[in-house]
């Protein structure tokens, strides 16, 4: 199985991309896990030619070419970041690759209480017509006081997180595995990607 | 008011951006809006810090500036653009302009649902910590199918869209402004000392002491023998010196040690509460600086005044027309004090011009009364003047026996009004009176500050006279143009533009003594400089402290109750600190027990002059049941009391003839307050009555009692003694009131030249007062309209006696 991480920020430091370098760690004997960065991503500005820039278009292929995707959010201002909110505008305003792609949404954050409204927003964003990713549902992984979470190993050093996340990686393999049966050939997918806002100011209102 | 629209994506077209530019058009009568555009604002960068370029610098210097902030955002993706993400980023990361600032979110979007879910993003985000703005409640304004909604000109086609666009911008304006009255930064007093406290560490209890001043942290000592080292020894370093740094618990915990950050945060909060003082207030205040800019600032001048009201600028004024220096340090960002907020004229005698109008009934019976009093009640230091008074009164009462006939006035009945209205006897029996040489020179000179006033350039209305709120006698100097603002207005001018300085948002915190002798002060900005002034002379002029509830509390002999939320008509900036200076230079105080309630107060902001706040000869008061309680008339105090006794809250009841005779409001004020329900309005009494929850009929018979006294000129009832208009042209207005503290009638002890005395009745060399900081004239209750004449008749004495002692 091959999926691509995403590391939710464009920041040097960051415990997210930590996490997703635990799992490639961890469950790398199991799948595939290709981490993709979002830094190269150029400024957002509804270009008229509708083209993606390269960055994108290399982002948008891994997505394609990949069985899921696991989207590690920080939490900037109650929110995700600017830089990945970026990234999805582009997604969605070019090449749609998350078009019915598994997605499952982590989050580290330095507090306690973990990135549990950018997941939120996140989930509410994958969901709007021009993406219809197919956000895993009931799974929340909050990493908090994420910055004492790994050792000098990359390790995570809190069990019970430990704990939590195979369970929930688990319950991703399985959706995807899931998913994959429900949604070949599915004509919902042709509907969406033919989704436009233009169609909506034109008066076919959804 | 001055607003910023952001338009909240970086595309060539936006449905938003002509939103606001509508908004602009459309609103420009009342406000300015500014439109930024996110055009060439940077993605946000964690590792590549930007906050200093200048297209973030212009967004973070405009925001602060302005008076609110309106967002007009699309909704990309089911929430906001990455575009207005990323410039929220940057304003909450290192720069915080948005803390406190007013926000209103609007939004176009092609769906009919408009951008709901992208503003209630927003929200969210706008509510963040590092954002901390404070976004109006309600009033979503979405713009669905906004493809449809503009016409050529870039004009809103719908009426209805219009309207509800107006209301929430009614609103808002509201809004911006209760927001604006929340962010002024409060003074915080504590009780010195050093105080121990624990605060939770990393690994268990920290143990600290936290020395304070009266007014600042002045050291943070924590035991840090239990903490691991590395990470937290930069908490420990960095946390204290940002908070002593600014003076502010708004420090930023150090990444990595947040525990033990918030540690010492709250150690030195918990210390903060101990010495008597509200942490909070140093939450809200603004981050350090840093200690670069720590920088001190040294002036020298001739003459350094306390306080930019009345009283000092006058002072200023007068040094400069004598040609020498003054500088004006002033603890708010504007000057004006409670002296803009006066909005009652200034009581002068001025018979020359008084004997031009006619008596109004109930005038002479107040004279006759005067005649009546019994001598033996007169205290002897006043009983000279009393018996002069009565002769003159005599003889005005002689010649016009049969005759309706001109209004009388003379300084010996200013002085025994002042003497009188201001007797009182405190709750231990302790009776206090104005001092006689202070009262006979407000009283002689008054006039005479009319005049300088003129020559500074204030106009004064000459074709009316009349007496202000809680006065005595129609004697009132009304300038033209807004009140108090027109003193201070003429002031200002004058004293800026002859090259004197007033140092704003600077507040002075301690006089400068050498050998006994007061020779300048040391003040402190709020951006945390210390400025210091040497002078020859230190003239306080920092007005009362109806704005300290603690300090009322403290010396309150008079009223068996000052509520802890008291509100109060008074400037927050009034806190009593000139008079804390003066002690500190061992001056005596005087009538420090004495305040004074304003009966006719807002009942929700302590606010004179909302609703329909009348010349008192037009008030009818009535309680909550729709009855007169009291005679309108009567001292504040007798108001004040009785509204007491009657449930606090009461009402002034007006028709459309008296309406015309309010102070400081317009139509359009009116209505709007009708609107928002903080006054009341009907076409009929019985309407009004059951808008108030009274029994009509019970107040209709107030009314109609009240018309026929007006009438007789005669009130058998409460014997109010001056009447002019009745209540009978529709429609009717019912104005809700509450007492709230007003003046402070106690303050430092002074001469006849504005010297500040001290307990052993000396002369302390080198300082003066002049104004509301200073006691001894007004006693237990000062009269409506004497306060602006004490503060420009002893702000000029004090400039005059500070130059000539020099
Ligand atoms: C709502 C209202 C209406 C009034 N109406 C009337 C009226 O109609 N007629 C009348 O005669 N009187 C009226 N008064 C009373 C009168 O306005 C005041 O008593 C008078 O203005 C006091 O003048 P002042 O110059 O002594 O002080 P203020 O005008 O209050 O000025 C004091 C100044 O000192 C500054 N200050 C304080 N502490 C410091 C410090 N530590 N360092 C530097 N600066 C400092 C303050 O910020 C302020 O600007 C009214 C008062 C109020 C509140
Ligand atoms: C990338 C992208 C995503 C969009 N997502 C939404 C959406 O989630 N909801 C919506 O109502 N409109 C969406 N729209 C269309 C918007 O209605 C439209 O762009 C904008 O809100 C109209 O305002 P503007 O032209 O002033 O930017 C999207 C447009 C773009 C370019």
């Amino acid at each position: 199985m091959k999926l691509v991480g995403i590391v939710g920020t464009n920041s040097t430091e960051s415990t997210n991309r930590r996490l997703l370098q635990y799992m490639q760690q961890r469950y790398g004997k199991k799948v595939e896990l290709k981490i993709c960065e979002i830094v190269d991503i150029p400024v957002f500005d509804e270009p008229e030619d509708k083209t993606a820039p390269k960055a994108v278009q290399v982002l948008s292929e891994a997505i394609k070419n990949s069985d899921g995707v696991i989207f590690a959010t920080p939490e900037y201002d109650h929110s995700v970041t600017a830089a990945l909110k970026n990234t999805i505008e582009w997604l969605s305003y070019t090449t749609r690759p998350l078009i019915n792609k598994p997605v499952m949404i982590i989050g580290a954050s330095h507090g306690s209480l973990g990135t549990s409204r950018a997941q939120a927003h996140l989930r509410q964003i994958l969901e709007a017509p021009e993406l219809k990713a197919l956000v895993m549902p009931n799974v929340e992984f909050l990493l908090g006081r994420s910055l004492q979470a790994f050792d000098d190993d990359g390790k995570l050093v809190y069990e019970d997180k430990v704990k939590e996340l195979d369970k929930d990686f688990n319950e991703f393999i399985s959706f995807v595995e899931l998913t994959e049966k429900l949604t070949v050939n599915s004509k919902f997918f042709e509907e969406n990607q033919k989704f436009s806002w233009d169609q909506v100011a034109n008066g076919e209102d959804m | 008011m001055k607003f910023i629209g952001i338009v909240g994506t970086n595309a060539k077209k936006s449905y938003n951006r002509m939103l606001l530019q509508f908004m602009q058009k459309h609103f420009s009568d009342q406000a300015e809006i500014e439109i930024l555009e996110l055009k060439n604002v940077p993605m946000f960068n964690e590792s590549k810090d930007q906050s200093n370029s200048p297209i973030i610098q212009e967004f973070n210097q405009k925001i602060e500036d302005a008076d609110g902030v309106i967002i007009a955002t699309p909704e990309h993706n089911h929430s906001i653009p990455a575009a207005l993400k990323s410039i929220i980023e940057w304003l909450s990361f290192n720069l915080h302009p948005f803390d406190g600032k007013a926000v209103m979110i609007v939004g176009a979007s092609y769906s009919v649902q408009g951008s709901s879910r992208a503003q209630l993003h927003l929200r969210q985000i706008l509510d963040a910590p590092g954002v901390n703005a404070s976004v109006m409640p309600g009033s979503e304004f979405l713009l669905g199918k906004a493809q449809e909604a503009f016409d050529e000109n870039g004009d809103l086609k719908d009426n209805r869209t219009i309207d509800f666009l107006d209301s929430c911008f009614a609103k808002f304006e509201k809004f911006s402004d209760i927001i604006a009255q929340m962010n002024i930064p409060e003074d915080i007093t504590y009780e010195p000392g050093t105080f121990k406290v624990t605060a939770v560490g990393h690994n268990g209890d920290l143990p600290m002491e936290v020395t304070l001043s009266d007014d600042r942290i002045e050291k943070i000592d924590i035991d840090t023998s239990s903490e691991t080292q590395g990470i937290a020894d930069v908490a420990f370093k960095r946390i204290p010196q940002e908070i002593i740094d600014g003076q502010t618990l708004n420090v930023d915990v150090v990444s990595g040690a947040s525990i033990t950050s918030n540690g010492v945060i709250d150690g030195v909060a918990k210390a903060v509460k101990m010495a008597g003082a509200n942490p909070d207030i140093l939450k809200k205040r603004k981050k350090s600086a840093g200690p670069n800019k720590q920088n001190v600032v040294e002036y020298n001048t001739d003459v350094v005044v306390v306080g930019a009201g009345g009283a000092g600028l006058t002072a200023a004024a007068r040094v400069i027309q004598d040609g020498s220096k003054a500088i004006v340090v002033e603890k708010f960002p504007a000057v004006g004090g409670n002296t803009v907020r006066a909005g009652g004229p200034m009581n002068a005698a001025d018979p020359e011009w008084q004997n031009k109008f006619q008596e109004i009934p109930g005038e002479r019976h107040t004279l006759k009364e005067i005649m009546e009093i019994d001598e033996s009640t007169i205290d002897s230091d006043y009983l000279a003047d009393f018996q002069a008074l009565k002769k003159q009164i005599a003889e005005y009462l002689q010649e016009n026996e049969d005759k309706k006939a001109y209004l009388f006035d003379s300084k010996l009945l200013h002085r025994i009004q002042t003497y009188l209205g201001g007797k009182r006897t405190d709750l231990n029996g302790n009776k206090i009176y104005g001092q006689y040489d202070l009262v006979k020179v407000l009283t002689d000179h008054a006039l005479e500050s009319v005049k300088w006033l003129e020559d500074i350039g204030v106009k004064f209305d000459k074709t009316q006279v009349t007496m202000p709120v809680g006065a005595l006698w129609r004697r009132g100097h009304k300038p033209l143009g807004s009140q108090g603002f027109a003193f201070i207005e003429a002031l200002k001018k004058f004293v800026e533009s002859h090259g004197s300085e007033i140092i704003t948002d600077t507040a002075v915190k301690q006089l400068i003594i050498e050998d006994g002798k007061v020779c300048g002060v040391i003040a402190r900005s709020s951006d945390g400089k210390k400025v210091i002034v040497h002078a020859k002379a230190v003239i306080l002029a920092s007005g009362g402290f109806g704005a300290n509830t603690k300090m009322l509390k403290q010396y309150n002999t008079y009223w068996s109750n000052i509520d802890d939320n008291i509100k109060t008509t008074n400037s927050p900036a009034i806190t009593g600190d000139g008079i804390r200076l003066g002690v500190s230079a061992g001056a005596k105080l005087v009538g420090m027990g004495f305040s004074q309630m304003m009966p006719v107060s807002d009942p929700e902001t302590g606010e004179l002059f909302s609703g329909l706040q009348v010349p008192p000869q037009n008030f009818v008061m009535v309680n909550q049941k729709g009855k007169r309680f009291v005679n309108e008339y009567g001292s504040r105090d007798e108001l004040t009391k009785a509204a007491i006794d009657n449930g606090s809250l009461f009402y002034l009841i007006a028709d459309d003839k008296i309406k015309k005779t309010a102070y400081n409001t317009s139509q359009a004020q009116i209505d709007k307050q009708v609107e928002q329900g903080t006054l009341y309005r009907d076409d009929t009494l019985e309407g009004l009555a059951k808008q108030l929850g009274m029994d009509p009929e019970v107040f209709v018979d107030t009314i109609n009692k009240y018309n026929s006294y007006v009438d007789n000129g005669e009130d058998p009832e409460f014997h109010k003694s001056a009447f002019d208009l009745k209540v009978k042209v529709a429609p009717f207005y019912a104005t809700p009131r509450k007492a709230a503290v007003h003046h402070t009638m106690g303050g430092l002890k002074i001469d006849t030249k504005a010297h500040v005395i001290n307990e052993k009745g000396e002369i302390i060399q080198g300082l003066y007062a002049a104004g509301e900081v200073a006691g001894g004239i007004h006693a237990g209750n000062r009269l409506g309209g004497n306060s602006l004449s004490d503060i420009f008749t002893f702000g000029r004495i004090a400039a005059n006696n500070a130059l000539e002692d020099m």
